[in-house]
């Protein structure tokens, strides 16, 4: 490589750092962005092979989408927001999460009464007044929840609030993909064309695919999970039924964040350990169907990732971002590791490394 | 002269065909506008200088190219004399496209080439989706490859791929 083709790739290379520098604010738009006209590509091409023009195909759904989220809002926000203040103000109330309280429940007073024998059998044992302790403890904890709840939906809030301009972005990136798609290809030269076309081919039906599968089993598993919940006279179940739906995001972990915030509404409003284990027959007939049907249909095989690196990549998310981070994260990497993992393999078939 | 006039008018208001060079190839020439502005999403223009590779042998085959201008030499065991020439508005990699995953063949630029490429995925995604076009594309390459066939049984020499 002669001098003058160094000097030029130091400085594009320069001129990019700086762009990533001056633009870096504004990358996670350009994400959200992505992953919003990932969703919306095929209803685009469909309606464009009906002869729409593509601007007018992106307007429409955006037109259909406002729609939909009015008819939402009218109809079963106010529901929600109704259920998670009542579960909140459970939550926090610490009357009722004293020990004190919480043995007066049907299931854990059998407990208590259970440990009040043992303690009468065997004198200096002292295990019921250990048991109320702890729940105290626990209540400490639950008492901090709901703060702790609110200020990640802060954030939540905040960030659909600063993104409200990544509509405006999607719509460039749908009205002009075919542009956008030429124009990076263009830049690679001839040796790598090929290549490229893969990549992106395989980009679009791997992010394209597993995007709108995780959105489709999302609201498959909060409509089921919802469903299920109220035919066992589960309170709050839209509101439940709708973060087990999210939480099933999280391989392994996940589908048990949905059923054990059920079981212990439940237990919470007084329910007796028989519907307790209605709640978890129910969740779990909801988990059957989702890795039985919905999953193998929709996604076509299950994210191959071992359990402990799930973990450790919801402990990574959780600590990077909160809540939002801990969601996102395991499809974040299972994208990233699926994309190096067809990269390497191409580099490998056109003999570039 | 008011048809004279009518058609200059004619001259100066007709938009030049977009797809004017897409129409030359026997395959695509039954394609109508839409269906061509269709193709045209997934098409990229490449130009190749005399001894550049298109692509190699044994590399994966994801590419078909419409050859706009050149000549480009074709050697590999699917041509009867292990090499063959493809020339102007003819189509590189039909055959392969249906059989294969890796190329059989090399194919080098012996004159500077000008190319329409498709990645054959997006040609048969686009053919599935729009059954009209997918069934005048097949139709196409369907006669374009009987005529190889043919060609290959009279002559024993490739016209082509």
């Amino acid at each position: 490589m002669n001098w003058t083709k160094r000097i030029f790739y130091f400085l594009l290379l320069a001129l990019i750092v700086l762009g990533l520098f001056f633009y870096h604010s504004i990358i996670s738009y350009l994400i959200y962005a992505l992953v919003f006209s990932y969703l919306l590509d095929p209803f685009v091409g469909w309606l464009e092979r009906k002869k729409v023009p593509r601007w007018l195909a992106v307007l429409t759904i955006y037109f259909v989408i406002a729609g939909i989220i009015a008819w939402f809002s009218s109809r079963l926000v106010p529901a929600l927001i109704q259920q998670g203040n009542n579960l909140i103000t459970i939550l926090s109330s610490g009357e009722r999460l004293t020990g004190q309280y919480i043995i007066t429940l049907p299931f854990i007073r059998r407990i208590y009464e259970f440990l009040l024998e043992l303690d009468t059998k065997i004198p200096g044992l002292g295990t019921a007044a250990k048991l109320v302790d702890i729940l105290d403890q626990t209540n400490v904890f639950l008492a901090k929840l709901p703060k702790l709840l609110i200020d990640n939906y802060q954030k939540i809030f905040s960030t659909i609030s600063i993104i409200a301009t990544v509509p405006l972005i999607s719509f460039f990136l749908l009205k002009d993909k075919y542009k956008l798609r030429k124009g990076i290809i263009g830049m690679f030269n001839n040796r790598y064309f090929e290549l490229i076309i893969i990549m992106l081919r395989k980009i679009d039906s791997t992010v394209g695919n597993f995007l709108r599968a995780i959105l489709f089993e999302i609201i498959a598993i909060g409509i089921l999970a919802s469903t299920a919940l109220t035919i066992v006279g589960v309170p709050y179940s839209i509101l439940i039924g709708a973060t087990a739906g999210v939480a099933n995001i999280i391989p392994y972990f996940g589908p048990f964040l949905g059923g054990a915030l059920a079981v212990v509404t439940v237990l919470l409003n007084g329910g007796t350990i028989i519907s307790a284990i209605y709640v978890i027959l129910a969740m779990y007939i909801v988990q059957l169907i989702d890795n039985n049907i919905v999953y193998p249909v929709v996604v076509g095989g299950t994210i191959n990732m071992h359990p402990l690196l799930v973990l450790l990549t919801l402990i990574a998310g959780g600590w990077y971002g909160g809540i939002l981070w801990m969601l996102i994260s395991v499809p974040l990497v299972y994208i990233t590791y699926s994309l190096v993992k067809v990269l390497y393999s191409n580099l490998k078939e056109f003999k570039i490394i | 002269m008011l048809k004279d006039i009518y058609a200059w008018l004619k001259t100066i208001w007709k938009k030049p065909d977009k797809y004017a060079e897409l129409k030359q190839f026997d395959v695509l020439s039954e394609l109508s506008s839409f269906e061509l502005y269709l193709l045209d999403n997934f098409l990229h223009k490449r130009r190749f200088q005399a001894g550049e590779l298109l692509y190699d042998k044994d590399h994966p085959l994801e590419v078909i190219y419409f050859i706009l201008s050149g000549e480009v030499e074709v050697m590999g065991p699917t041509h009867p004399q292990g090499h063959n020439i493809v020339n102007k508005l003819q189509v590189l990699g039909l055959i392969d496209m249906f059989t294969e995953d890796t190329r059989s063949s090399s194919a080098k630029a012996k004159k500077e080439v000008t190319a329409y490429a498709i990645s054959r995925y997006d040609l048969m995604d686009l053919a599935k989706q729009n059954r009209q076009l997918g069934l005048k594309l097949l139709v196409a390459f369907c006669k374009t490859l009987s005529n190889y066939i043919l060609n290959i049984s009279a002559t024993g020499s490739t016209a082509e791929q």
